[in-house]
């Protein structure tokens, strides 16, 4: 109980959101703008690209982070 | 009740250990970001691919917290830790890859990580888990993912420099607790790496953009900094560009002056078989429940495959990445998962590393066991690195309760290569120096011969 009101004060004393409190680098910050920009005009090409392709029947392919993990065969 | 050694950066909570299991206290700071993260399904979703390590909520008063204290948390326990620089190159790329598939199921679920440390992962049954319940923040959008650069640091940057410099590269996280830092990246890198896309932008123009912005720190590079932008879709496009990047490195093994790894022995086919007979029946001999085996000197793993058969987890490692990857490829392919495969130099273990020499400790600090195979090794501590066979015998003992050894002596043709080219000052090094050697710290339950060879297998017992 007195566990559970300390951290009811706490709740109230700190701002909800926790900082980031990682330093992100005011450099990367930056490029990550322009690479994502690279990133999605390379994808909008893309869409083109998939829209022609599913035309003549073929599927787009998924993203490779909703894969489940593959395996490289042992040689 | 003391937070770990390692656990101090986040001030969103800690981790701790209380008889002998690790918690983690969720602290009041960090409690809406932390109910939002679990309601979200977010949570659910993760534990559900087997993505991220579960927990169960204390309830009661039974294990104690800070004063700040919002929630306790009992994760799933970790059997083994293991450190980046101890993993082979597919163990660092599939953690690196189990950290963007996290980020991306997050963005869906309208959070974000907020750190993206390579510590932040470890292996259960094969398999890369995250285990930081506390790194889900909210996703604010239009802001780029702050931890972007621990990103390249910790997992690009390596894998790069294992990929097309040197693979003996990985240890330079070890030396760089938080990652390579990439101007060190960007000079080790072949020239050839700048005409490569993903690894022109993330790495080289990443860290000619850093050290370009490193000068205007304070309030002109906050402001900078704070107004970078990144849409939603650019975020998502951002994660899936460095997935690709992570995807196209590949190491190419380099051919060994081994050639076979699994034909790297002196023995005879009955030789082998009647070892790994012997092995086998060594360890069932012993009484105890075997819970953690490890296996210096593994090689590939071949009599790990053995040990796993007698075990929760066997710890099986080698100095050479090589047979540390090949290693982890099989049982990745074939199973059994109960094996983690590590590289450690047995002459010179990972040291304790980072503030305080605690953060992250050292392979021996880390390295208890039930029962230790050290097979056609001894004669490269003992000839190879000049270390006395009681040194050998009283370190080991500190790590196990149950010796499987291999005594190789100088008659044998291994032996006798590495006596070829220096001086045999190893006078003590005989069957009857090292039983006695041993003796001091271990009882000797069993010896016996591997038969069509020169070799003798033992079996001990920690005094």
């Amino acid at each position: 109980m007195k566990r559970l009101s300390l951290a009811f004060l706490f709740f109230l004393t700190f701002s909800q959101q926790a900082a980031a409190y990682l330093d992100p680098g005011t450099g990367s910050m930056i490029l990550q703008g322009l690479i994502a920009g690279l990133a999605v005009a390379g994808l909008t090409i893309k869409t083109y690209w998939y829209r022609i392709r599913a035309f003549f029947g073929k599927d787009a392919p998924t993203s490779l982070l909703d894969e489940e993990e593959e395996t490289q065969k042992p040689e | 009740m003391e937070p770990l050694s390692s656990s101090f950066r986040d001030p969103s909570g800690f981790v701790f250990s209380h008889d002998g299991c690790i918690y983690r206290q969720v602290s009041a700071c960090f409690a809406k970001n932390f109910d939002s993260f679990v309601e979200s399904g977010l949570y659910e979703k993760l534990v559900g691919r087997g993505l991220l390590v579960s927990h169960r909520e204390v309830l009661d008063d039974s294990v104690p917290g800070t004063a700040d204290c919002y929630k306790i948390l009992k994760p799933q326990q970790i059997p083994f830790i293991s450190y980046p620089y101890e993993w082979s190159f597919s163990q660092l790329k599939e953690a690196a890859m189990l950290t963007l598939r996290v980020q991306h199921e997050a963005l869906k679920h309208g959070f974000t990580l907020k750190d993206a440390s390579a510590f932040n992962v470890q292996f259960i049954d094969s398999k890369p888990v995250f285990i930081d319940t506390l790194s889900f923040d909210f996703y604010v959008p239009g802001e780029p993912w702050v931890a972007y650069r621990q990103f390249c640091q910790h997992f690009l940057a390596p894998l790069a420099l294992m990929a097309y410099t040197d693979i003996e590269l990985a240890k330079l996280s070890m030396s760089h607790i938080d990652g390579v830092p990439l101007p060190l990246a960007s000079k080790l890198l072949p020239f050839q790496t700048r005409f490569n896309y993903s690894l022109a932008t993330h790495i080289h123009l990443h860290s000619k953009v850093q050290q370009q912005h490193s000068d205007s720190a304070g309030k002109e590079g906050s402001s900078k900094a704070k107004s970078a932008t990144v849409s939603e879709r650019g975020l998502r496009a951002l994660i899936e560009s460095l997935a690709k990047a992570v995807t196209k490195l590949n190491w190419k093994m380099p051919e060994t002056e081994w050639g076979d790894y699994y034909a790297n022995t002196n023995y005879s086919d009955r030789a082998g078989e009647e070892k790994r007979a012997l092995v086998d029946r060594f360890l069932d001999t012993i009484p105890d429940p075997l819970s953690i085996v490890q296996d210096f000197g593994a090689n590939t793993g071949e009599f790990s495959r053995i040990a796993a058969k007698h075990c929760a987890l066997v710890v099986s490692q080698d100095i050479d990445p090589v047979a540390v990857e090949l290693n982890h490829r099989e049982n990745k392919a074939n199973g059994p998962a109960n094996i983690l495969p590590l590289i450690q130099d047995f002459s010179s273990p990972s040291p304790a590393i980072g503030w305080g020499n605690a953060e992250r400790s050292s392979f021996l600090e880390r390295s208890h066991c039930d029962a230790l195979l050290v097979l056609a090794l001894i004669h490269h501590l003992a000839i190879s690195n000049n270390v006395p066979l009681p040194n050998i015998a009283a370190l080991f003992s500190r790590i196990t309760k149950w010796l499987v050894i291999e005594f190789v002596p100088k008659a044998d043709s291994q032996v006798a290569r590495l006596l070829a080219t220096r001086e045999d000052i190893f006078v003590n090094y005989t069957r009857q120096g090292f039983e006695e050697a041993f003796s001091k710290h271990f009882s000797i339950v069993k010896s016996e011969s591997v038969p069509e060879s020169e070799r003798l297998l033992y079996l001990m017992q920690v005094l």
